[in-house]
């Protein structure tokens, strides 16, 4: 696991007696993309600030790039790039300027960051507005130009919390590209949202934060499996004969469920369609639809949730 | 009436003198006198010679009053008041006084002239004066000039002043020059009696005498010596001269300086400060017992090394040390102190400029609150710092 | 505790970028034309009027150019150093009362402390910037007061003046620093800027109006009904001054006093035995004045750390999330 770009073993936070994080273990590995999912208070962005030694860490050790946030934040920050919630410019100076006075920051040579800022802004399709005041922006434009602000930072890792929230969907697509192209370029990306479906088709593997402590963690499918179970399930609606009995009889078919009206929800060990349509077919019914159910993160989601509350 | 009134009137007077003669007392009637009834007068001059018409206990009437005699040539006036006159008329027991004023003509012969005044009053009563009057040369100008004290003893700066009495000896009033004689840089001054005014020549009348005062002011860095001043009193051709004497003795002379001059120093607030002063005589005779001493602001302390010099020779110069304290609260700024050096008989003193500092050491203090309060700040710095 | 764990890394990495940027930001701002133009009228005119009572003076005064700054004018009724008691502060307030709260309002701040720097460097940065600023401002009004010195008295200051004036400017600018951290003080413990300056400006007032009076109801309450000596009625007097002395304002007119007045021998009560020998009007040397004015500036400058030490910790103690 040398790959490793973030390692956080037993990450504790508490204030008070609360425990906002609770010694969580996690594992973020070069170049793939993180999501860190769970609702608004779970402690997604409390994980974010103690990696980035911007908030204390009560208990545990977390590793960036090799570096302890705790003892060295200045090595960290320097490495990772981070686009806080809601990210904020300052209204007064141009997109040029304030990437200007971050490059400053980041103490960039003065001969490079001319350049470096330019192509950063033509990145993310800013670079014509480069030299308009930050206060015209929309939201999307200041999400886009905190992604700038990563690029040009040459981050080898991009924490960013909460990414396309408050976006229109066109936005949000733009957003998510965006972060396909950092992933492109090899940068390792964590992120957390509450948005589950955006989040899912960008994310490489999730972990499920619930009160402070990773529930779930892996690639979507294997939530899934987790979750959901182990199968292919996918959706038959059709109107005729006994369409559930039929497709009872189909071998592998474990459950079949009705949802809605003439529709029902298949679960099977393997991949059966070809053998439902037949069935369906013979047995005098219509087949209007038959659609393969991708395991959804939102039901992953929902259904850990219920659990976790009937469990409780 | 008026004649039988007059009668009565003169009876009694007549009366009134057979009384008095009878009691062999003071002699009533009138008398025409003068002080000199045979006086030398000159030719071509005007002489005054003054008559005193006295009424001794009689009733004042007018009396009327004629020369008689007159030699040719001769204008002779009777004067009363600055005026001709012809009458007077003296009350009770009391005289008025007349001049004669005689015109000699400048041909009159020499010799003797007699000349015959008289006066009447209305009732009877006449007096005469028969006066001779001899016409003679002139008698020459002649001046006095004399001193109780001729001979004075004092120091360089002590006031010489000897009073002269100068006569006029002649038989007219002159106006007297004064001037004196001394050795080089001695001033004379003269005055009259007890005036102020200073005065270089004095009228004097015929035959009197007037005190004059000569102050004579020797140079401040006059030898002890004898110094002969020679007065002189002058009027048409007639001297006289008075040899005045100065005695002078030693005087010693003190001076308070520093060595550079400079009349300022520096002191810090209750630390003494030491100033030297220079003490010298620059007079000419040695100074004894010279005494130190000092006024200083309230709280301050002034001492000297040494407190007393026992002798000071004549342009000896001695170093003193002036040790002065500000009083502990003493506030910043200039100041002055006094500084006296008292000799016998002779002092000196000199104003000294005090600049007060105060201690730097509050100003360590001050830096020191500033660097507590830096403490502070690196001790938050490492309890909070590089978050 | 990871708390002991020691950070690497200088404290003050990035401090010039913030610095640089806060400055620039101040010095281009409406805010600090705002602030100038009431500089300007408030400074300006007691100065004009003063110049103009001055070049009427016909008495040679060695220190007619630091009249400038003393002279209360007969129009105005406000000399130069007591209309700058109020506008300091008030440029001081101005320009940091949001310093803080603003890059939270703004969301900058996590952006910001995401880049490689600590928090201490963006304080400091901040608070040197505001400073900075102020300094500029006064220096510029300053060198405005002399050149307009120059043009009406027609004469040139001497050394010592332009020495004075230079430690007046001290002076000055730590008063504004010790405003300058309050502002800031206040700009981090609320996150409203309207609280924030509504707390700063309040706090003014408090020293200009309120305290004076109390400071003397202490000093009347602590006197003995029957003062029965000297000594007793000197501590009454320092009380009271002691008590004053807590308002910046009075350590910075005693001190300005104590500068421009050369003939200022103390600033605190005296007898009148002590003045006893001393030569009136005799102004102090140079550096006699300092030495009287010296508390008055370190507690100034002391002052200013203090507060600055305070909002630092407040600061260093608050999450960083909004």
């Amino acid at each position: 696991m040398a790959d490793n770009v973030i390692e956080a073993r037993g990450l504790l936070k508490t204030y008070g007696s609360q425990r906002a994080v609770d010694a969580i273990d996690l594992d973020i590995q070069r170049g793939e993309i993180f999501g860190l999912l769970g609702p608004n208070g779970a402690g997604k962005t409390t994980t974010i600030l103690m990696m980035l030694g911007l908030t204390e860490i009560s208990g545990g050790t977390v590793q960036v790039l090799g570096f302890n946030p705790v003892r060295e934040p200045l090595e960290v920050k320097r490495r990772v790039g981070y686009l806080p919630d809601a990210v904020g410019f300052y209204d007064h100076l141009t997109a040029h300027e304030n990437l200007a006075y971050t490059a400053r920051l980041l103490a960039i040579p003065r001969s490079q960051s001319g350049r470096r800022i330019m192509e950063a802004l033509e990145s993310v399709k800013l670079a014509d507005v480069a030299g308009k005041r930050v206060a015209t922006f929309s939201r999307g434009m200041r999400q886009r130009l905190g992604i700038a602000e990563i690029v040009m930072k040459q981050a080898e890792v991009a924490i960013l919390d909460e990414p396309t929230s408050g976006l229109d969907p066109h936005a949000t697509f733009e957003l998510l590209e965006m972060i396909r192209g950092l992933k492109r370029a090899g940068v390792a990306v964590l992120l957390s949202s509450h948005l589950l479906d955006r989040v899912q088709s960008v994310c490489d593997r999730v972990a499920l934060f619930n009160k402070g402590k990773i529930a779930l963690m892996g690639t979507v499918v294997q939530l899934a499996n987790q979750v959901l179970g182990a199968g292919h399930p996918f959706l038959v609606e059709a109107q005729g004969a006994d369409i559930a009995g039929a497709l009872r009889g189909i071998e592998g078919v474990q459950t079949v469920v009705p949802e809605g009206e003439g529709g029902w929800r298949v679960m099977a060990d393997r991949d059966v369609r070809a053998a439902a349509a037949q069935r369906i077919v013979s047995v005098g019914g219509s087949l209007t639809r038959l659609a393969d159910l991708q395991p959804s993160l939102e039901e992953v989601y929902t259904r850990y949730f219920q659990e976790a509350r009937h469990a409780a | 009436m008026r004649c039988l009134t007059a009668l009565l009137a003169f009876l009694l007077a007549t009366l009134a003198v057979g009384t008095s003669f009878a009691q062999g007392d003071t002699p009533k009637g009138l008398f025409l006198t003068t002080d000199y009834p045979s006086q030398t007068v000159r030719a071509g001059e005007v002489t005054t010679i003054r008559l005193k018409l006295t009424n001794a206990g009689l009733p004042p009437e007018p009396v009327s009053l004629a020369l008689k005699d007159v030699p040719a040539g001769w204008k002779i006036d009777i004067l009363g008041g600055g005026q001709a006159v012809a009458a007077a008329m003296p009350g009770v027991n009391q005289d008025v006084a007349l001049q004669l004023r005689v015109d000699v003509p400048k041909d009159a012969k020499p010799g003797s002239q007699k000349i015959l005044i008289s006066a009447k009053g209305p009732i009877a009563q006449s007096v005469e004066l028969p006066l001779t009057l001899t016409v003679g040369t002139e008698a020459p100008a002649k001046l006095s000039i004399k001193s109780r004290l001729p001979s004075l003893r004092g120091t360089p700066r002590s006031a010489f002043e000897y009073t002269v009495t100068v006569g006029n000896d002649s038989g007219k009033d002159l106006t007297v020059a004064l001037s004196a004689q001394g050795p080089a840089n001695f001033q004379t001054t003269f005055t009259e009696g007890y005036g102020s005014n200073e005065i270089s020549s004095i009228p004097i009348e015929a035959g009197q005498t007037k005190d004059i005062k000569v102050k004579v002011t020797p140079p401040r860095d006059v030898k002890a010596g004898d110094y002969p001043v020679l007065v002189k009193v002058a009027s048409e051709g007639a001297t006289a001269e008075l040899r005045v004497t100065l005695q002078v003795s030693g005087q010693g002379r003190i001076a308070l300086s520093t060595k550079d001059g400079r009349l300022s120093g520096e002191a810090e607030v209750g630390k003494a400060s030491t100033y030297t002063l220079v003490l010298s005589n620059d007079g000419t005779a040695p100074i004894e017992e010279v005494e130190m001493s000092g006024t200083v602001p309230t709280n301050w302390k002034v001492e000297f090394n040494p407190k007393t010099i026992a002798s000071l020779a004549p342009g000896e110069k001695k170093d003193v040390q002036a040790v002065v304290t500000p009083a502990d609260k003493a506030i910043a700024g200039d100041y002055v102190a006094s500084f006296r050096a008292n000799g016998r008989g002779e002092s000196a003193s000199a104003d000294f400029r005090i600049t007060v500092t105060t201690s730097t050491l509050w100003g360590i203090v001050g830096v020191g609150i500033i660097a507590v309060a830096l403490l502070v700040l690196l001790g938050a710095v490492a309890r909070f710092g590089r978050r | 505790m990871p708390r002991s764990a020691v950070r690497v890394g200088s404290p003050f990495t990035g401090l010039a970028p913030v610095f640089m940027k806060e400055l620039s930001d101040h010095l281009s701002s409406m805010r600090m034309m705002v602030l100038t133009l009431f500089v300007i009228v408030f400074g300006a005119l007691p100065v004009g009027f003063a110049l103009q009572d001055l070049r009427n003076v016909v008495v040679s005064d060695p220190y007619l150019f630091l009249r400038i700054f003393t002279v209360t004018p007969e129009r105005v009724g406000l000399s130069f150093i007591v209309a700058l008691n109020f506008i300091i502060p008030l440029m001081a307030i101005g320009l940091g009362f949001d310093s803080v709260n603003s890059e939270f309002n703004r969301r900058t701040l996590s952006r910001v402390l995401s880049q490689p720097i600590y928090r201490d460097a963006l304080l400091l940065g901040k608070f040197l910037g505001g400073l900075t600023t102020l300094a500029v401002a006064l220096v510029a009004l300053w060198l405005i007061v002399l050149g307009a010195g120059l043009l009406l008295l027609g004469l040139p200051p001497r050394g010592v003046e332009v020495a004075r004036g230079i430690g007046f400017l001290v002076v000055a600018i730590a008063y504004g620093g010790v405003w300058l951290a309050v502002a800031m003080l206040f700009s981090v413990i609320f996150r409203s800027t309207a609280t924030s300056a509504l707390c700063a400006l309040g706090l003014w007032l408090f020293f200009f109006i309120l305290w004076p009076m109390i400071a003397s109801a202490i000093t009347i309450g602590f006197a003995p009904a029957q003062v029965t000596s000297i000594d007793q009625y000197v501590a009454i007097q320092e009380l009271g001054l002691a008590l004053q002395r807590l308002s910046p304002g009075t350590l910075f007119s005693e001190a300005v006093v104590g500068l421009l007045n050369p003939e200022t021998r103390t600033l605190g009560f005296m007898l009148p035995m002590q003045m006893r020998g001393a030569i009136p009007e005799a102004p102090l040397p140079l550096d006699q004045s300092l030495i009287l004015i010296w508390p008055q500036l370190t507690g100034l400058v002391a002052g200013m750390i203090v507060v600055f030490a305070v909002a630092y910790v407040v600061f260093q103690r608050e999450e960083v999330r909004a």
